[in-house]
């Protein structure tokens, strides 16, 4: 969570809470990104395999990252107010797997968890860890609808870079020398 | 059994590995992008341009969630609204790697790069394709591969 990439203990598992698609908000959001007759239509998905729309895939793993980044803002407002300094998320470059393992229908409560299986620095960004997410969303009858794997940029609390790296850093600010600095580097 | 819905579209034997998808074009606005920001991904460097200007990309930039729905979007006016696709097993590889920023208009290109038939379904055969999103500079923004099943027109073996 927004914790600093020193403190994430792997494994941990965070309960991110859960979410009931409505109808409306299923046909809302295919409607926009997924029009395909099974997310948009009610009458013509009968003749899907599904009997009846669903959700598209990509609006289960939308509304999982919304509940993450609740989840974040959630342990950000604990820190602060436990008197400590949260940590710093910083984008996401990709994941491994967003699997759809089974259909989530009108009226489903899908439950959402979030562990790190895995950490290390990065190689590109001085200052940031990379920390692998799983992701996991269960419906009410407690079958499992999606999993993701992610990676997202974590900053480190105690990071001190060496004379050159500080040196650099300095220089990239500076308007002229900064910008061809930039493209070297 | 047909489906009625679907049978007169491209079923999975008509598909060819190789194939390659023309996508069409969406410019991406400020608005879109705090209007999906707003509902899926509210961190301070999508909804604000200050917080954005400070953060690691730089500027003003889309979720990568919001790169990814706008790209499936256009597969579906280019592909899927054409094909007997039966929905989504899921996707791999996925890499986010440029961020789109305010104004970009991104498109390209989706591969068909795999065809084979589902073992434990003999109605479906699963499509591999293979995203590749640029911006208007011809930079890649995001490469991502799609499992989709795809209705067989003879589901006989």
């Amino acid at each position: 969570m927004t914790r600093w990439f020193e403190n994430i203990v792997l494994d941990e598992v965070f309960d991110l809470g859960a979410h009931i698609f409505s109808e409306s908000e299923i046909i809302a959001f295919a409607k926009a990104y997924d029009p395909q007759y099974f997310h948009v239509d009610p009458a013509l998905a009968v003749h899907s395999h599904f009997g009846g729309i669903v959700a598209s895939g990509w609006h289960t793993a939308a509304v999982g990252h919304r509940r993450m980044v609740d989840a974040l803002d959630a342990e950000e407002a604990r820190l602060r107010a436990a008197g400590e300094t949260p940590g710093v998320s910083g984008p996401s470059p990709g994941g491994s797997k967003i699997a759809f393992d089974s259909p989530v229908r009108p009226g489903d409560t899908i439950a959402y968890t979030l562990s790190v299986y895995d950490k290390r620095l990065s190689n590109s960004l001085p200052g940031w860890g990379l920390l692998f997410n799983r992701m996991t969303g269960i419906n009410q009858r407690g079958e499992h609808v999606y999993l993701s794997e992610f990676v997202g940029f974590s900053k480190l609390r105690d990071y001190r870079p060496d004379l050159k790296t500080r040196a650099v850093l300095a220089l990239r600010k500076l308007p002229l020398i900064g910008g061809w600095l930039k493209r070297l580097t | 059994m047909t489906n009625p819905v679907t049978q007169d579209r491209r079923h999975f034997e008509d598909l060819r590995v190789g194939e390659l998808i023309a996508l069409g074009r969406v410019t991406v606005t400020k608005a879109m992008i705090f209007g999906f920001a707003r509902e899926f991904d509210p961190l301070p460097f999508h909804l604000d341009e200050k917080a954005a200007k400070a953060s690691l990309l730089g500027g003003l930039a889309a979720s990568g969630w919001q790169t990814g729905a706008l790209s499936l979007r256009l597969l579906n006016d280019a592909f899927l609204s054409k094909i007997a696709s039966a929905g989504s097993l899921g996707f791999t590889n996925l890499k986010w790697k440029a961020p789109v920023m305010v104004d970009d208009t991104i498109g390209g290109t989706v591969t068909i790069a795999e065809l084979r038939r589902s073992d434990s379904h003999p109605q479906w055969g699963i499509a591999s394709l293979d995203f590749d999103i640029r911006n208007q500079k011809n930079t890649s923004v995001m490469t991502m591969r799609l499992a989709n099943l795809v209705e067989l027109r003879d589901a006989a073996p």
